[in-house]
């Protein structure tokens, strides 16, 4: 049970949606975007979150999209995560997202939502952190299209008022070989305990973890170590996972020490899938 | 027309699978108040202020209940206040209620609430309670009201210590070539039932207390409310409607309190009190926790002499329940193996957890996951296979149990049996390690189980079948529809006895304890045992009554009749005779004139010859029989990463007679599952402060689709003579093995014993590396 009422919106474009954010925020409410709703039905009846206005993004076309566009794939914020999986136009996506929360969740959890949202996995973003996508974000200067690199630290740092619209990915970036594994505390259901993800572009090895630190992120102080093709592979784990960028996290899903162990064997399965996928 | 054994589809089935079946919480009556908790998110701390004064201003908020002047309650030991007043004992212990018009203006008048905490140090663990110096969770334990023979030790940490003591421990020493001791532990986790608990509460203009509850324990509300509040039985009124799950959780009696209290405050209005999932389980009583100590000593050739055991029982913050879980965990300390010399010392110990309520299997899959462990490092000790040390010693009629009951051929069953059929399920004879390539092994364990219900010696169960005008009969039983069909296995019995189809006997499914006949309790597997005698008594009870005015219409002597079909008939030609339908409701002749009435049938049932145990050596005669079985699972095993998989999961029990094929399946199946997700998965994690990190199910996660392994179920029958057609309890039994299987499964695959649980592959990799917390 949500303990609070809200106002509910539902505009048709983007800049109706963004105009009415500041007219909201103006009257002295409080407003949020809103796509698939789960984080405000779950975390609004635990109080951790809270809103009187909520403008949901779903009747916007551009939210909407799925769409290659030259050489260019858009997609949409408001997309829902199974929808991703069965239209699976960007196969390392379809396999990420599809590991997140269960199927009855993804039919409503949405591509914008996850990586906006509060619970910090956000691994629906590690695709687009290796491929170096970019975001479509609106505000109230209007659309403005900005790598994701730039925009994604630890979460997508979006000023009041503005919002994730789409995501844009190069086909070359989804063409590439590619993998994704999620490890959990037990057997197939559950948040990571971590999960990576890896592209092969130019020979070169990319890698984004969630579930390790507080934030997901792209392993950008572990990559050079990971390509060091001078060294035995074993050892280039080893070096890497010594310039893990935060405090590695220890919870009830795993401690620490745990994670780091997961770590190593997952960055060498990793390196394995790839050779295999390379031969494809 | 076959009754018993036949995969009856259960009666309320059609209600369940289109939606439509309510549960406590589906029915709301106009001008309802609602209840909202405030709990602790502190485990021990003194309370120096509540602060109302916001709450209250509140519009719609009714009443808000702080706990004064309120009784000590609890079922051995009156030890828990309601709603705690100066200290709280656990994470999630309820500190104030708010009782406002609707849920959500109780929820925002319960966030106004300040409570100031001053917090204290915490019992972590029952081998943490017992140290010298460990922190008091309960000051003046002995001064608490209790019930005869709860021995509190004044100033510690244990509420009760159960005493086993057979045979002579120094001659069981003396004669053991080979000995193993060995320590386990488990910390406290959740029943997770699909339907969390909900109680409504009225105060009636003459004094009744209507009560509705999502509880396996009717009855015992009814009682509860009689010794807690001096409210007399008769105005005690407790229904239960369906309930969505219980596993032994919803046997504690908590949220029926909460409910009349916050009626009370209302001047008498009815009050919901309602849990969310989070409450649910923290708030509500959860599953024991243990740590455990097992001495065994054997002869070289694998012959076991001598156990020797301490349980420390998880208590929790309050006895509640735990005395007498820590009881059963005595009762039956050992596997169903015969040992001449036993001593156990059982105790339930307070810590800063949540209070336990039984869990399906009442200590026994707790108890045996400890002991089961032990038996598998002892054969592996003694070079003997598992399998083999257990049937060499696996408790037979003539034997005795700890509790030193002499078995008979129907106070046990077959143990071998189980064994032996098992065995050829798991394909044993393969080996207990395969190895498939350099990483992968597959690996199988097995365990044994037993176990007998210690439910009050005076427990009773009553029936009441009364007929329709149409011959058909109406079947009311004290037992709740927890899920387990065993309504419809009543309903089975009687269409047996009545020689009518099942379809002609309606079971109603909601409890009333102003009208439904007893059932102690919808626990301990007791079911079909205790409702169904009481069952049959009423059905025979009608029959004579069927038959005394038929005998008198066909001027025939009773004994000349029979039944069948739906009619009384002479028994020599049966073309003379009358339907139940022309008897059932009176008779009535052609000239008008009209003898007899209604037929109601009544019956009722209640243990026999059972004893208290004695304080100094647990001698006594605890339950009505033990039902055994043999379990094995086997394991996919990833050596680099810890992780595994399930691939199979076999479990034979001896279940005295199959009554209803596809719910008995059903059963041990669901406690199959059960029993995997508890020893692979489920459990509380506490912080340093002992309070609960993943009350959610976010973060608590029973097993799910796709991670079960093949489940393969097999029975036997060895006929527990006093019960109907010979039936033993079902639907525990399941569960209790397999959390030890898994154990003896894992450990084998590792190389290393673990003696944890939940066995993930995180404990997995710290025991095998020997890297500590």
């Amino acid at each position: 049970m949500i303990p609070f009422d809200f106002d509910y919106y539902k505009p048709s474009s983007v800049e109706e949606a963004v105009r009415l954010f500041e007219s909201l925020r103006q009257q002295g409410k409080q407003p949020m975007y809103f796509s698939g709703g789960t984080e405000i039905i779950t975390f609004g009846r635990l109080d951790y979150l809270y809103t009187n206005a909520v403008i949901d993004i779903k009747g916007i076309s551009k939210c909407q999209m799925m769409t290659f566009k030259g050489e260019n794939l858009y997609l949409g914020a408001a997309v829902s995560l199974s929808e991703i999986e069965e239209a699976n136009l960007f196969p390392l996506l379809t396999k990420t997202s599809s590991e997140v929360a269960d199927h009855t969740a993804r039919t409503k959890v949405t591509l914008g939502g996850n990586i906006c949202g509060k619970i910090f996995y956000r691994e629906a973003v590690l695709p687009f952190l290796v491929s170096e996508s970019e975001v479509v974000i609106a505000s109230r200067e209007g659309e403005e299209t900005r790598p994701i690199l730039d925009v994604f630290q630890k979460s997508l740092q979006l000023e009041e008022g503005e919002c994730l619209v789409q995501l844009v990915t190069n086909k070359k970036m989804i063409e590439a070989a590619n993998i994704s594994i999620k490890r959990r505390r037990q057997w197939d259901t559950g948040y990571p305990v971590i999960t990576v993800v890896g592209i092969k572009v130019d020979g070169q090895l990319r890698v984004a973890i969630s579930g390790l630190c507080s934030f997901p992120f792209r392993a950008k102080e572990m990559e050079p170590f990971l390509n060091d093709t001078k060294r035995p592979l074993e050892e280039r784990v080893s070096l890497a996972i010594r310039h893990v960028p935060a405090e590695v996290l220890h919870d009830s899903e795993a401690s620490s020490d745990y994670r780091m162990f997961v770590l190593k064997n997952t960055l060498l399965d990793v390196f394995e899938g790839l050779e295999m996928e390379e031969v494809r | 027309m076959e009754n018993i054994g036949d995969s009856v589809i259960r009666k309320e089935a059609l209600e369940k699978v289109t939606g439509k079946a309510k549960y406590t919480h589906d029915e709301r009556t106009k001008g309802m108040f609602y209840a909202k908790k405030v709990i602790s998110p502190y485990a021990h701390a003194k309370m120096t202020a509540k602060d109302t004064s916001e709450a209250r201003k509140v519009k719609g908020v009714r009443a808000v209940i702080t706990g004064e002047n309120l009784p000590l309650i609890g079922e051995e030991v009156r030890d828990r206040p309601p709603i705690a007043t100066d200290k709280v004992r656990y994470h999630g212990e309820v500190v104030a209620l708010v009782v406002a018009d609707t849920p959500e203006v109780a929820k925002r008048a319960a966030n106004l609430i300040h409570v100031s905490y001053q917090p204290l140090p915490t019992v972590q663990s029952p081998s943490h309670a017992i140290e010298a110096n460990a922190p008091l969770v309960h000051e003046n334990v002995a001064e608490y009201e209790k019930d005869e023979g709860i021995e509190p030790i004044p100033k510690s940490n244990i509420s009760n210590h159960t005493k086993i003591r057979k045979g002579d421990i120094e001659k069981g020493w003396r004669e053991s070539e080979v000995t193993v001791d060995e320590s386990f532990s488990f910390s406290p986790s959740d029943h997770t039932a699909m339907e969390t608990r909900s109680a409504k509460a009225e105060i009636k203009a003459n004094g009744s207390v209507v009560i509705d509850t999502s509880s396996q324990a009717p009855f015992m509300v009814k009682k509860l409310m009689n010794d807690y509040f001096g409210i007399e039985v008769g105005k005690v009124i407790v229904n239960t409607p369906l309930v969505g799950g219980g596993y032994g959780g919803k046997a504690s009696v908590q949220q029926e309190i909460l409910a009349y209290i916050a009626s009370k405050a209302v001047g008498g209005r009815q009050v919901e009190v309602f849990y969310s999932r989070e409450e649910d389980m923290i708030t509500a009583p959860c599953h024991i926790g243990l740590d455990a100590k097992v001495k065994l000593g054997a002869t070289k050739e694998g012959t076991l002499k001598v156990a020797e055991i301490v349980y420390l029982f998880d208590g929790g913050a309050y006895s509640d329940k735990a005395i007498h879980l820590s009881r059963a965990g005595a009762v039956d300390c050992t596997g169903p193996y015969k040992i001449d010399h036993v001593k156990c010392d059982s105790y339930s110990v307070y810590t800063n957890h949540p209070y336990p309520a039984p869990y399906r299997g009442f200590s026994h899959s707790e108890v045996l996951f400890a002991f089961e462990r032990t038996m598998d490092i002892l054969a592996k000790k003694l070079h003997i296979d598992p399998l083999q040390l257990r049937e060499k010693n696996a408790i037979l009629p003539g034997h005795t149990t700890p509790t030193q009951v002499r078995l008979n051929r129907s106070t046990i069953g077959h143990v071998p049996k189980c064994i032996e059929k098992v065995k050829k399920l798991i394909n044993w004879d393969e080996g207990e390690l395969v190895e498939v390539n350099d990483r992968i092994v597959r690996a199988k364990g097995v365990s044994c189980l037993w176990k007998t219900s210690t439910i009050p010696t005076d427990s009773t169960s009553g029936a009441i079948l009364t007929f329709n005008e149409d011959g058909t009969v109406n079947l009311m039983s004290g037992v709740v529809e927890i899920g387990t069909a065993t309504k419809t296995v009543l309903a089975q019995m009687v269409a047996d006895r009545l020689r009518i189809d099942v379809r002609d006997v309606h079971v109603r499914m909601k409890v009333d304890t102003q009208t439904t006949p007893e059932h102690w309790k919808t626990v301990a597997s007791r079911g079909t045992f205790m409702a169904g005698r009481a069952a049959l008594a009423a059905a025979d009870d009608a029959l004579t009554q069927l038959k005394k005015i038929a005998s008198t219409i066909l001027r025939a002597r009773v004994d000349d009749l029979d039944v069948g079909n739906g009619r009384v008939f002479l028994r020599e030609e049966p073309s003379v005779g009358l339907e139940f339908k022309d008897i059932a409701y009176g008779y009535t002749y052609p000239n008008g004139n009209a003898i007899g009435g209604q037929i109601i049938g009544r019956g009722n049932y209640i243990l026999r010859h059972l004893t208290e145990l004695d304080p100094e050596t647990g001698k006594g005669n605890p339950g009505p029989e033990w039902s055994v079985g043999a379990q094995a699972i086997e394991v996919e095993f990833d050596r680099r990463d810890y992780t595994y998989k399930m691939l199979r999961a076999a479990s034979v029990i001896d279940v005295g007679k199959v009554l209803n094929e596809k719910s008995a399946r059903g059963q041990v199946t669901g406690a199959m599952s059960m029993g995997l997700a508890f020893g692979g998965r489920e459990t509380f994690v506490f912080d340093e402060q002992a309070r609960v990190l993943n009350p959610r199910l976010r973060t608590y996660r029973p097993i799910h689709y796709g991670e079960h392994p093949e489940y393969i179920v097999e029975f036997v029958e060895t006929p527990h003579i006093d019960a109907p057609y010979g039936a033993r309890g079902a639907g525990e039994q399941g569960l209790l093995g397999m959390p030890a299987a898994l154990g003896n499964a894992l450990s084998t695959a590792v190389g290393v014993p673990l003696r944890q649980l939940p066995l993930t592959p995180e404990l997995i990799w710290r025991t095998k590396e020997g890297i500590g917390e």
